[in-house]
């Protein structure tokens, strides 16, 4: 782990925090079967920055992900991204938040499957129903050439491996310009050879692009490309790590184990 | 299994509303028929038995008797010392206090014995007279009689006065406007006799019975025997009607084996993996296909219970409303057959069953490896596909060329199988030409939406499904389209025949001359657009004395008829309405009339028309006959949308003052256009029960789908999709799968009206042409299309109310 340089920021992107989490709580159900999958978690997320959330199965690292990307509400506490607190806002005005702000890649059907590699890329556009900015369609083109996925633009998802469609997911991420991406397992069905080409794209869109991008992981190797690790427990956080080495982030997780 | 069976019961029930409501629709749609069936028939028990009163004998056949038979029942009974009463109806022209009641009145007998009495008499007495006459109360409401007054009945030498004794309360299928005594309405001499009632006062009815069997030709019966043969024989109509009625339900029933076979397709193709899973932990395609057969088999069992109940249900509530609507003397008790009952349940079990039969059979192909396939997009390219779409081409070809030898040998059957067979052919080719025609509507109407462009991409992605789903609206559209289509043809050619039958709407007519104020006053009633006065004259012939008329070339053009408006100098045309002024001479070929020139030979045409009294002549004949012409005959105009029996009312007011007879051809009119509004409507209606269940299925089919889909909307939700972005683009998938189905409906069902047309009305109407009712098939259009979209607005807000955390983690 090197990074611990902040790189350079995107104008218009520049702010104190890119996500702050306050006091937030999901609960599912209620009376004795409530299961309290977040238990008051506060976190802030630097700008331009990696960050790899961790845990055991069930400690509530994909609730985190979800409320925090506005795909849940959460039962309590508040979720402020880019200046916006999420929990204020009514459905619509969250799903247009997500759509220009947020971007994300699913551990799998990322992809609609009638639609062409390009058009699932093009989809974030097409769901705004506005005219690209000037510049979009050169990044566009930028992201295809980084994540070689030049010659499959016009395959559909079921003719494309797991690796290339997982790039097309980020590849879409990238395209919309999110100032967050959220990835849940985006490696969790590859090899290693395709993880780790998955994962130096997400590396890559935060040294290049300066996104900054949120991914739950169970893989030790995945957290490695991260700069920061958040270790979840039982719906709390039991670590911020910023920068750690391996066998922190290891003493970390085995904390949990005890 | 049992586990398995009780779980996915358990966990799919919800998916099988729409097959339940399908089959449940179809099941429902049978009990009414024979619940409403028995309301007539009892009603008709009802009546018949009212109309014969409690006589020991009755002579009579099923229709009419011999005509001298009553004279002798008559005479046995006044030897014996028995009573008997003759029933008998006339139907002629009375007129009462306030002008005519009509051309046609049914006139009836009524018994001078009380015993003999079917009649209610309500108010006042019955007759004991021939001058005297029973009124029934809603004529007399109607055209303001009261107890006292005169009515003239018959017409020429038969008319005779009576007076208003009683009113009647019809209770029978004999009940008459107006009553007389056996001798007043004989001696109208245009009776028909319907039997004649028979009471023993003296010895027993076994001898009446032989003394009445060897003077008469018709059979002699004991009342209650002729009575339920009577009831017998009237049901047969109804009968007739339950099987036609029967007719909609067979497609009510195709159409829910289309949603049916549907519904189990998608549901198992989206149990797939689940199917695969047993195999793989060791089930047996025995077990898993016996498993799915049992989960049928209930649902038969579930929807075939539930629509009998609705069935019966709904029988009470149209069986109230029948008799509110129609009056309890058309509409009786409603009962139900037990075996027309069980016949409904088995019919929805075995069509359930058999409909599940197909699908059932794709799970036992189900290979253990699929549960670790991912999911397939399905494609119509496999072997049975191919099969599958050269069937469709051989049906629709075969059908086709059917359809055209019918047309050259203009033979109904044959028509009707091309009909059949070809269909049959387009839905098997549904597959291929359903999500061609998606394409194409979506490419449209997706120019000017991005929800209709996903919508559209969305619905071609399973062919077969889509091909499905809209099969079944497509059988109602088509349907739909053929009656509307057939029948807008049918009735222009009818509407041309009556035309020429009726080239004016009234006619008033008389023997003198009709002076200007009568002519103002008509031109001045409420309903009357135009009133022509052709010039005419009285003329004296070497047989009756004849009124002719002369219309001028711009008065023939307003009448219409062709065969007016060529009148050759040398000619006298008669409408079959006039002919009469001939009696019983018949009509000659020639007339002679006496001019101030000399005698003057015409020939004489007759033609199948009405204008009222009154021969029609060339202007220039008119002008050898009179030196100046006057008005003879009133051809009346009436307004669009008068009402007929108000004009004829008032017309008729006039016309009593003026010494005129008036000719009404508007009422006729007005009735067959109702006739053919009222065909119309119910065909539609009855065709309605089968688009109801179809649209339950592009419900189902656009539901199950959606459910199927939850992970892809969730993440176009998670995109940035609103909810109301993706609820519009649900719902128009499901208004394209029904625009669709009523496009190719409508193309259809023209195509097949066109061959009705050629084949069938055009051996009636030679001149007959398709008319496209562009106005009505561009309402089906709509409904179909607003239809599909209400059919899902369910399911779509049921799926943009999910999370889209809650999307993603479904499975
Ligand atoms: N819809 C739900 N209803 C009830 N409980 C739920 C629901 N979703 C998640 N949970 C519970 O919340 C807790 C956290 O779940 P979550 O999916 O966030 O775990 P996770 O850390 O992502 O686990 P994994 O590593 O296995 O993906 C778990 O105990 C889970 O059982
Ligand atoms: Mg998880």
């Amino acid at each position: 782990m090197t990074s611990t340089s902040t790189p350079s920021l995107l104008p218009g992107t520049s702010r104190t925090l890119a996500a702050s989490v306050r006091g937030l709580s999901k609960t599912y159900g209620d009376g004795d079967t409530a299961v309290h999958a977040l238990r008051s978690v506060d976190l802030d997320l630097a700008p331009g920055r990696f960050t790899a959330v961790m845990g055991p199965s069930g400690s509530g690292k994909s609730t985190l992900m979800h409320c925090m990307a506005g795909l849940d509400r959460p039962t309590e506490g508040s979720v402020t991204i880019a200046g916006v607190d999420l929990t204020t806002l009514d459905d619509d005005r969250l799903t247009h938040f997500r759509r220009d702000h947020l971007g994300f890649v699913f551990q799998a059907f990322n992809l609609l499957p009638m639609l062409t590699a390009r058009q699932n890329i093009l989809l974030p556009f097409e769901l705004t129903g506005r005219r690209m900015e000037d510049g979009t369609a050169e990044r566009i083109e930028q992201v295809i050439d980084v994540l070689g996925l030049r010659d499959r633009l016009d395959h559909r998802p079921g003719e494309l491996s797991g690796g290339q469609q997982q790039r097309v997911a980020i590849a879409r991420a990238l395209a919309a310009d999110a100032d967050v991406v959220f990835a849940d397992e985006p490696t969790g069905n590859l090899d290693s050879t395709a993880s780790a080409e998955v994962l130096a794209f997400l590396r890559r869109s935060v040294a290049e692009f300066g996104h900054t991008v949120v991914m739950v992981t169970h893989e030790m190797d995945a957290a490695a490309y991260a700069d920061d690790v958040v270790v979840l427990a039982d719906g709390g956080i039991r670590e911020h790590l910023v920068a750690p080495s391996r066998a922190r982030v290891a003493q970390a997780l085995e904390g949990g184990a005890r | 299994m049992r586990t398995v069976l009780f779980a996915s019961l358990r966990t799919h029930t919800r998916r099988y509303v729409a097959a339940l409501v399908a089959v449940t629709i179809a099941v429902a749609f049978v009990v009414v028929i024979d619940a409403l069936g028995s309301g007539a028939r009892n009603a008709i028990a009802a009546s018949v038995e009212s109309a014969y009163p409690e006589a020991d004998l009755i002579v009579g056949e099923e229709f009419g008797l011999a005509e001298s038979d009553p004279v002798r029942v008559l005479e046995v009974a006044a030897q014996r010392g028995d009573e008997a009463s003759v029933i008998a109806t006339a139907w002629t022209r009375v007129d009462g206090p306030d002008g005519t009641l009509g051309d046609d009145v049914e006139v009836g007998t009524v018994a001078t014995d009380p015993g003999l009495r079917s009649t209610n008499v309500v108010t006042g007495r019955g007759p004991i007279a021939d001058d005297q006459a029973l009124v029934s109360r809603e004529t007399a409401a109607s055209a303001g009689i009261e107890l006292g007054d005169r009515l003239t009945v018959g017409t020429g030498q038969a008319t005779r006065t009576v007076t208003v004794v009683g009113l009647t309360e019809r209770s029978s299928y004999l009940s008459p406007d107006v009553h007389l005594t056996w001798p007043a309405l004989s001696a109208l001499d245009s009776e028909i006799v319907d039997s004649v009632a028979y009471a023993v006062r003296e010895g027993s009815v076994a001898e009446a019975r032989e003394a009445l069997t060897e003077v008469v030709e018709s059979q002699v019966q004991l009342r209650d025997d002729y009575v339920s043969a009577r009831i017998v024989s009237m049901n047969k109509g109804v009968d007739v009607l339950g099987y036609l009625l029967l007719l909609f339900a067979a497609i009510a029933g195709f159409v829910a084996v289309l949603v049916i076979a549907n519904t189990f397709t998608i549901l198992f193709a989206q149990r797939t993996r689940d199917f695969a899973l047993l195999r793989c932990v060791g089930a047996t395609r025995r077990q898993v296909l016996r498993s799915v057969r049992v989960e049928s088999v209930a649902l038969a069992l579930v929807a075939a219970t539930t629509g009998v109940v609705g069935g019966l249900l709904a029988s009470r509530a149209l069986g109230v409303l029948a008799r509110a609507l129609a009056g309890s003397d058309s509409f009786g008790d409603i009962d139900h057959s037990p075996g027309w009952l069980g016949a409904a349940f088995v019919g929805g079990v075995v069509t359930t069953v058999v409909a599940a039969w197909l699908p059932t059979r794709a799970v036992v192909r189900v290979s253990p490896l699929a549960a670790l396939r991912p999911a397939q997009e399905p494609s119509a390219r496999t072997t049975a596909g191919r099969v599958r779409l050269a069937l469709g081409l051989l049906g629709a070809a075969a059908g086709l060329a059917a359809l055209v030898l019918a047309h050259r040998t203009e033979t109904v059957p044959l028509m009707l199988a091309g009909g059949m067979v070809s269909f049959v052919g387009v839905l098997l080719l549904g597959p291929v030409i359903v999500p061609a025609l998606l394409r194409l509507v979506g490419a449209t109407a997706g120019r000017f939406s991005g929800p209709v462009r996903v919508a559209s991409a969305n619905a071609v992605r399973n062919p077969r499904r889509s091909a499905a789903t809209t099969a079944s609206l497509l059988v109602g559209v088509t349907l739909a389209t053929a009656v509307l289509t057939g029948m807008a043809s049918g009735r222009q050619s009818v509407e041309a025949e009556m035309n020429a039958e009726y080239p004016v709407d009234l006619a008033l007519s008389g023997t003198s001359q009709v002076s200007p104020t009568t002519v103002a006053k008509v031109r001045g009633l409420d309903g009357v657009a135009a009133v022509l006065t052709p010039p005419g004259t009285r003329v004296e012939t070497d047989g009756p004395t004849l009124t002719v008329v002369a219309p001028s070339d711009a008065e023939r053009e307003r009448t219409l008829d062709a065969s007016v408006t060529r009148v050759g100098d040398d000619e006298i045309v008669f409408p079959a309405s006039y002919v009469a002024s001939f009696e019983e001479e018949g009509v000659p070929d020639r007339v002679t009339v006496r001019t101030a020139a000399g005698p003057l030979t015409l020939t004489v045409r007759t033609v199948f028309a009405s204008w009222g009294s009154a021969a029609v002549v060339s202007p220039e004949t008119l002008d050898r006959l009179t030196p100046a012409g006057t008005t003879r005959v009133l051809w009346v105009m009436a307004d669009d949308g008068a009402d007929a029996q108000d004009l004829a009312g008032t017309l008729g007011a006039v016309a009593g003052g003026a010494d005129l007879e008036v000719t009404d051809n508007l009422e006729d009119q007005q009735w067959v256009s109702l006739q053919l509004d009222v065909l119309v409507w119910s065909v539609l209606g009855l065709l309605g029960v089968g688009v109801a269940i179809a649209l339950v299925g592009i419900a189902n089919t656009v539901g199950l789908s959606i459910l199927e889909r939850s992970r892809e909307h969730a993440l176009l939700r998670a995109l940035g999709l609103t909810r109301k972005g993706l609820r519009h683009t649900l719902a128009a998938e499901g208004m394209l799968l029904a625009l669709v189905a009523a496009v190719l409906g409508t193309a259809l069902g023209t195509l097949y009206a066109w061959f009705g047309v050629v084949t069938v009305v055009q051996s009636a109407f030679p001149a007959a042409a398709l008319v496209v009712p562009w106005a009505q098939l561009a309402a089906v259009l709509v409904v179909a299309a607003l239809a599909g979209l209400a059919s899902c607005v369910l399911p779509a807000r049921r799926a943009a109310r999910i999370m889209p955390a809650a999307g993603l983690t479904l499975d």
